[in-house]
């Protein structure tokens, strides 16, 4: 056993200016969440190509060299979410991006990811389905991304709108996952996947980037360290560290062992990952408001939807008087239903148009039922939503 | 004489300690352990060449042969 | 009381309880493995300038999974059926440093993660893979393998297995492997030498142990291992005087390049003309 706690030898990304220098870009969704990543000193990519999520492949396969990092092509989507593991327990932060089909084969391995503990970054440029759908947009797996794995166990997902969240928003997907040790899933649209439009970059040093919790910094030698233990988020000792981890998905104590199985380990075990994520929702989950003021009523959206909502709503303000509230979910899970239930009072008609047959609203409903007196869903299949096409479902509901 | 060491909590009386012994060393106990096997025992230590292949070959980790000084 | 000498490797204890005995039934080959791969490994740190931390020992799921579920006194993981060459792959992308070993049943290789064995193989990434291939699947009760032979009755080839059985030494071969060798349990020494020469090489190294499994195949472990050495015969034997016997030893030892040491040499160029990279991206 080493006398001194080791670090490891793992990757890591070379300095600017191998980055983006800061300033404005033109630049398409799919690429900038490779920017953000990169920023976020994500290390591996492991990936394979699926319509519409390849421009971030290719993107990552000429960009990750550059700065150091490693691109791989895997032979399919298990394998790819199965080598991001590797790579985090390897000591990088890793990433992929997938679409509809691929994402299903990465349940899997996001399943085993959350019972691990282990950081993160999937995107999700989401196709229309189910089966093979169509390669247009759509926001139909994000109960998918929820629900999708097998077994309890909470996800983190975040929900960006346009091209500079698809940069902020990964950089924000690589804090949360390696601040909470769990797998964080980006869930976009084919539209802002595809999207171009100008993404400001700011320097390096305006950008938070938060790093796993270590037990060498807090002092933990190997013979004490618990691998699921020592507080809620557990410090990762990574491979290679000295630290004689054993990656454990089965139902484990705090040290890993799995000798002792009982009801109440499997329990204690579920349900403390459980309350990492849900239990600290608040910390977690962002909304944006807008119009809330004495509205009537109000739309609740995310992702590329939100741009059209927001339009729909200055419209109506404009041409008809009409008041209309906007809220935004930035992210999705874990659902945010207590700040939900802060700021929205007593409305009467809550809107939630999606790209899909009303997925988001079962939460939404659930959560504000007692608030309002209806939760209508706008639903759209393979297309955005226009401003026009969600007014006159509004007019239709309230006249 | 080498001596014989068999760690009755590890050791599951598979036996192939016996078998692999080229000198025939060992010999099945007539008692079973708290799990209910059959342990090796020593049948003739002054046979054991210590060549460790009961060691080697030990699914269990659970046989140990301590050589004999000089 | 002297013990046995690699259990040094092995955590008897956790902080949180006794980890040992193994779970593998009595005579289990897993256990036997696991004995000569310590054997190499030990070997190994002391011959060669490797520290202990590099090793890092990967598995699936199943009886051979089970070797890294919770046992090692190393870096380990304990995967998910089939997976652990993608897992293992991820860790090189992460650290080229390591010195990977996996632990992997017939199943595991040949079935469901067939996909990721070739493509590891293909890519020559820096791991030594140790086959455990007991012919069927254990864990979950004795079911038929890609490895069953022809006319094998399992639980679920109860009117006798039809189809034919991979031979993995030969698809590792051709995949691309740097270095692939057969043995069974009963060749302790041989196994060692093949683990020590796959630890050393720069690739894939494939290594299969024919394995055995007492409880399905309705035998005494000593019994198979007797039989593993009068069904086997040295492949430097030609094909006419094997007499259907398994042919056993190493199949091919080549150099080829390695994934990471490839890659490197992208990596290598960009660093060299530092600075300018980001310009040729976006402009």
């Amino acid at each position: 056993m080493p006398k001194k706690a080791r670090r490891s030898e793992a990757a890591t990304i070379s300095p600017e200016p191998h980055f983006l220098k800061p300033g404005k870009y033109y630049l398409q969704g799919n690429q900038a969440c490779i920017e953000g990543a990169l920023m976020a000193g994500c290390c591996v990519y492991a990936g394979y190509p699926i319509t519409p999520a390849v421009e971030t492949m290719e993107y990552a396969s000429k960009r990750f060299p550059q700065v150091g990092g490693r691109f791989i092509q895997m032979e399919d989507e298990i394998a790819s979410a199965c080598a991001l593991i590797g790579s985090s327990w390897g000591g990088v932060k890793a990433m992929t991006a997938t679409s509809g089909p691929g994402f299903s084969l990465m349940q899997e391995a996001i399943s085993i990811a959350i019972m691990s503990e282990t950081p993160m970054v999937i995107i999700d440029i989401q196709r229309a389905g189910p089966g093979q759908g169509y390669i247009t947009a759509s926001q139909q797996d994000i109960m998918q991304a929820r629900w999708g794995h097998h077994g309890d166990g909470p996800i983190i997902a975040l929900a960006p709108s346009s091209v500079q969240e698809m940069f902020d928003l990964t950089i924000e997907a690589f804090n949360l996952s390696e601040r909470w040790r769990t797998p964080v899933l980006v869930m976009v649209e084919e539209t802002v996947g595809h999207m171009w439009e100008s993404l400001i970059v700011p320097s390096r040093d305006e950008i938070e980037v938060i790093e796993r919790k270590k037990p060498q910094d807090l002092g933990i030698m190997p013979q004490d360290y618990l691998p699921w233990g020592h507080d809620i988020v557990a410090p990762m000792a990574n491979w290679g560290e000295g630290y004689n981890v054993n990656f454990v998905a089965l139902v484990h104590l705090e040290d890993g062992n799995i000798s002792r199985y009982s009801p109440q380990a499997n329990y204690h075990c579920v349900e403390r990952l459980q309350n990492k994520i849900e239990g600290n929702v608040n910390q977690i989950a962002r909304i944006e408001t807008k119009f809330l003021e004495g509205c009537k009523h109000i739309i609740v959206c995310y992702g590329a939807v939100s741009r059209t909502a927001m339009e729909a709503i200055i419209d109506a303000r404009e041409m008809s008087g009409l008041e209309l509230g906007y809220v935004r979910l930035v992210t999705l899970w874990p659902f945010p239903e207590e700040k939900l239930r802060e700021i929205i009072g007593d409305v009467d008609t809550i809107f939630v148009p999606e790209m899909n047959l009303g997925m988001m609203k079962h939460p939404i409903t659930e959560a504000l039922r007692d608030r309002c007196r209806k939760v209508v869903s706008i639903p759209s299949l393979g297309i955005l939503h226009s401003p026009e096409y969600i007014l006159s479902k509004i007019y239709e509901e309230i006249s | 004489m080498n001596r014989l060491w068999i760690d009755e909590r590890y050791c599951k009386g598979c036996l192939i300690c016996l078998d692999v012994c080229p000198t025939k060393a060992l010999k099945p106990s007539q008692e079973i352990n708290a799990k209910g096997y059959i342990l090796p025992t020593s049948n003739d230590m002054k046979r054991c060449t210590g060549c460790g292949l009961c060691e080697l070959m030990c699914p269990d980790f659970a046989i140990a042969i301590e050589k004999a000084e000089g | 009381m002297k013990r046995h000498p690699m259990l040094k490797y092995l955590k008897e204890e956790g902080p949180m309880g006794p980890r040992m005995p193994l779970i593998f039934c009595p005579g289990c080959g897993s256990g036997q493995v696991l004995n000569y791969t310590l054997h190499a490994v030990d070997e190994i740190i002391g011959e060669d300038k490797i520290r202990k931390e590099q090793f890092l020992f990967i598995s699936g799921i199943g009886c051979s999974g089970r070797i890294t579920s919770h046992y090692l006194n190393f870096d380990s993981a304990w995967t998910i059926h089939g997976r652990a060459l993608a897992v293992a792959t991820g860790a090189l992308l992460a650290n080229p440093a390591f010195k990977i070993i996996v632990f992997t049943g017939d199943g595991d290789t040949g079935s469901i993660g067939g996909n990721h064995f070739i493509h590891a193989c293909r890519r020559n990434i820096d791991v030594t893979i140790l086959c455990l291939n007991n012919g069927l699947y254990g864990m979950t009760g004795g079911q038929h393998a890609p490895t069953t032979p022809i006319g094998t009755i399992t639980t679920t080839t109860p009117y006798r297995n039809r189809e034919a059985a991979f031979d993995l030494c030969k698809l590792a071969e051709i995949a691309g492997a740097s270095y692939v060798a057969r043995w069974t349990t009963a060749h302790p020494r041989q196994v060692i030498k093949s683990i020590m020469k796959g630890i050393r090489k720069k690739g894939t190294a494939f290594i299969e142990i024919l394995s055995q499994c007492p409880v399905h195949e309705r035998m005494l472990p000593v019994a198979l291992l007797k039989r593993f050495k009068e069904s086997t015969i040295r492949i430097s034997k030609t094909e006419e005087s094997r007499h259907g016997k398994t042919p056993i030893g190493e199949f091919c030892d080549v150099d080829r390049k390695e994934w990471n040491e490839s890659y490197q040499e992208i990596i290598d160029q960009f660093l060299a003309v530092n600075g300018k990279a980001h310009e040729q991206i976006v402009d």
